[in-house]
């Protein structure tokens, strides 16, 4: 599973229309509590733990997959 | 074996970074293998697939090559890795050509892939093909949450809104993590309303509680009820009690949810050492806070208040040495809830959920998760989440009236091991050890719901005497004959033995849950009568108890005597037909049962029955208005109003308080706006005994005519004439209200072969 279809999973947004820019300014459930709904399902699809900078760092795309590659996380 | 070259890649090679070569050298090689008969030909494209999807996909459509070459199996696995390795940023060439493969090999595609493809094609047009596919999946794999992402989404497409409520509330249980459990909630919330009961549930707590909200939402539409969830604002749990034009005052609730924290109570359990007498005396505090919030509560509603017990984040801060020297945090903290429980006990309709019980019980790992503590206030773990959820279900179910009546058990597999018609006595499984321990596990809770007032029946397909021996003379059998109030052991259908069933136990088809470990008999039960709450049973027999035990439908908020008295009841019931068979006339019978019933105004101590009695009779009962036990306290302190209570024996047993009836003065008419009565009682002359006492009343008062409010619903059938069979004269009928009049000149008797006790 990728980023991008953990994003369009936990927002129910269209995979086809998430690229890396696709961020919570462009997502309308992307909001406070949907950010901690997202971290905990990247947390528990890729096994890793964010730390709280990374956790409140990873607001769009192309940082999730930054913060993931950080940790050696593949996908 | 005839093998084309696979030219489509050849004329087309892969555009996403491969080169033509590796792709040339790829299908040469595969070719070969193809030639020489090896084996290989699934590893080679398993390679091909990792090294260019888009490449593999073209090769792929060559259909006869590939269906001789590779195994299904192997096919299907190189499918899915297919799909998985997609890039994101497809276009549209490359998407026709994954359609055209998946569609291709669809009987080949296994259900995660089928979901991954269709997560990743534009929703830009009809695929026929696609539906069928997800429905077909949707058969093999009915648990797949991809799968059913895909099914909810096409159903909402069809503008099939039940269809996707259906759909949705499968997928949250099938996927309970909090994004899966967000979506089912949010996606609801695009479709028109399901008509379903409302459920309004408020939830006060001192921490950021929102993530529990889904989980909730889903538990109620599991239900079949429509959730309405009030969420106080942040740490507004006790102003939102207390302040009388608060949002939970207006939003008018049918059930509370509190949940404090007790380390936001008292914040220097996350400190250092604490001196034992300040901890005790801050712990005191504390549960006095609540309980002084739960107190007041209390004087404006009567709905329930679940207050979920104390947990800690923090150990204690000696490490080991936490309970050497005075008592541990744990032991502190369950000193607390023993107060909490005691103090909510003296509330009525408060509950304490005991959290740390739940999620260690439950499969969720850990009762704090520190980083949602600190990013988002959260206090529960989130793995607890729909555990909680789930638990919250149990109090929403009977508090909306969900409560089934009856279990009924299958017997083969289901209470024992094995089927005794072909092991025997002997060689069922059901003992002290495994396998046969399971059994014995669950027979015993199965009792303990039986005390709770829930009856139990059995219906099975069995030789009648095979079964009955192993229920009469089995050493390590728990539920014997008297704990079923109806037996049904033939090779009769299930589902006609079911109706017999109701009806013998007066009670309505939508009353009974069925347990049956044979997946044939379950979906014929649902098809025949969906009525019925079919229980879906796990294979592991060890499980059977945990279902039950988490099924919301059997809990009960209270349970009353006559609660606790009730399966007895159904079996001398047993007993008393057999007498009716035995006696000469109906009138013998009657006397021979030696029926005597008391009768009284209501006290305090009847409350509960008879709020009881107003909520939960549907048979007899003239006009179904339904009194709380706020309202029961508030009327007989009314002396606009007289409420009686009547209790009924015979010789058999105590049937406890069975009937009750409620009138409106007005001098010189007196006016029965409620008459209730267990149906269990049907058929002694009780109803009489309580209108003979209510006229005599009403004469001693000096009333001269006594009136009788009659609603006709679609159950109230066996209440129908018990004015006019008692001498009252239809007057007239206003809306949905007959009124029927006696003069009390012909005041009604107590039948003849009924005594009257003293009160």
């Amino acid at each position: 599973m990728t980023p991008e279809d953990v994003v369009s999973k936990t927002f129910g947004v269209g995979r086809s229309s998430i690229t890396d820019a696709t961020s919570n300014q462009s997502v309308a459930d992307w909001d406070s509590l949907g950010h901690i709904t997202l971290v905990l399902e990247l947390e528990s699809v890729y096994g890793v733990s964010f730390s709280p900078e990374e956790a409140l760092e990873i607001t769009n795309v192309a940082a999730i997959k930054k913060a993931l590659e950080r940790r050696g996380v593949a996908w | 074996m005839t093998v084309r070259t696979p030219d489509v890649i050849a004329r087309n090679p892969s555009t996403d970074g491969f080169s033509r070569e590796t792709s040339h050298n790829l299908v040469r090689a595969i070719r070969a293998s193809l030639t020489a008969q090896s084996t290989d030909a699934a590893a080679l494209l398993e390679a091909y697939v990792a090294l260019d999807a888009l490449g593999a996909a073209r090769w792929l459509l060559d259909s006869g090559a590939v269906r001789a070459l590779i195994p299904p199996a192997r096919l299907s696995a190189a499918l899915a890795t297919l799909i998985e390795r997609l890039p994101v940023d497809l276009n549209d060439d490359g998407r026709e050509i994954v359609e055209a493969v998946a569609r291709t090999h669809a009987d080949a595609l296994p259900p995660d892939a089928l979901a991954a493809l269709w997560s990743r094609l534009p929703r830009d047009r009809e695929r026929t093909w696609l539906r069928d596919e997800v429905e077909r999946a949707l058969t093999a794999a009915p648990g797949n949450a991809g799968v059913l992402r895909a099914a909810v989404a096409l159903a909402i497409q069809a503008g099939d809104a039940p269809r996707a409520h259906a759909l949705l509330t499968r997928l949250g249980r099938a996927d309970s993590t909090l994004a899966t459990t967000t979506y089912v909630r949010n996606t609801r919330k695009t479709l028109p309303p399901t008509g379903a009961p409302p459920a309004r549930v408020a939830l006060l707590s001192s921490y950021t509680i929102d993530p529990l909200i889904p989980f909730v939402d889903l538990e109620c539409h599991a239900l079949g009820l429509a959730p309405e969830i009030y969420l106080a604002p942040f740490n507004t749990w006790a102003r939102e009690v207390i302040d009388e034009a608060s949002g939970l005052r207006r939003f008018d609730p049918d059930l509370v949810f509190l949940s404090v924290a007790i380390d936001d109570l008292i914040p220097s359990l996350s400190r250092g050492h604490v001196p034992a007498e300040v901890l005790a005396e801050e712990g005191e505090g504390a549960v006095r806070r609540v309980v002084e919030v739960a107190a007041r509560f209390r004087t404006w509603a009567s709905t329930p208040l679940v207050v979920h017990s104390f947990h800690s984040a923090f150990g204690g801060p000696a490490g080991i040495l936490d309970g050497r020297e005075e008592p541990s945090r744990a032991a502190w903290l369950a000193e607390l809830n023993v107060g909490l429980a005691e103090a909510l006990r003296a509330l009525p309709s408060c509950y304490l959920l005991d959290v740390s019980d739940l999620l260690l019980r439950g499969s969720a790992p850990s009762g704090d998760n520190p980083k949602l503590r600190h990013l988002a206030s959260m206090r529960l773990p989130s793995a607890g989440l729909p555990v909680i959820a789930r638990a919250y279900a149990r109090y929403i179910a009977p508090c909306k009236g969900l409560t089934r009546k009856c279990v009924v058990l299958d017997l083969d597999n289901t209470l024992w091991g094995g089927v005794v018609g072909e092991d025997g006595l002997s060689g069922i499984r059901l003992g002290h050890t495994s396998p046969g321990s399971e059994f014995v596990e669950f027979q015993e809770f199965l009792r303990a719901l039986s005390q709770r007032g829930i009856l139990l029946a059995v219906n099975s397909k069995n030789n009648p005497d095979d079964a009955l021996e192993v229920i009469r003379s089995h050493e390590s059998m728990i539920l014997r004959e008297s704990a079923f109030s109806a037996v049904r052991i033939n090779w009769r259908p299930k589902h006609d033995n079911m109706i017999e069933i109701a009806e013998e136990l007066n009670i309505g088809v939508d009353s009974l849950v069925f347990v049956d470990d044979n997946p044939d008999e379950r979906a014929l039960m649902r098809q025949a009568l969906p009525q019925v709450l079919t229980v879906e049973l796990p294979h592991d027999a060890s499980l059977y108890r945990s279902v039950l035990e988490d099924l919301p439908q059997l809990q009960v908020l209270a349970v009353t005597e006559e609660d606790r008295m009730r399966v007895g009841h159904l079996y001398a019931n047993r007993q008393r037909q057999e007498v009716k068979i035995d006696a000469a006339s109906l009138d013998d019978y009657l006397r021979s049962l030696a029926v005597a019933v008391e009768c009284a105004r209501a006290t305090p101590a009847m409350f509960p029955r008879l709020a009881q009695l107003f909520q939960r009779t549907n048979q007899f009962n003239a006009t179904t208005r339904r009194y709380d036990i706020s309202d029961v306290s508030r009327l007989s302190q009314d002396p606009a109003f007289r409420l009686y209570g009547l209790k009924a024996r015979d010789r058999f047993g105590d049937h406890g308080l069975v009937a009750a009836a409620l009138v409106r003065i007005t001098a010189p008419l007196w006016t029965i706006d409620s008459f209730v009565m267990s149906c269990r009682v049907i058929g002694y002359g009780i109803e009489t005994s309580l209108l003979a006492e209510v006229c005599a009343e009403a004469i001693a008062a000096g009333a001269t005519r006594l009136e009788g409010e009659f609603i006709a619903t679609s159950k109230n059938v066996p209440a129908k004439d018990l004015y006019a069979r008692h001498g009252f004269a239809w007057r007239e009928t206003t809306g949905a209200v007959e009124r029927w009049e006696l003069d009390l000149a012909a005041a009604v008797r107590v039948p003849p072969w009924i005594a009257r006790e003293p009160q």
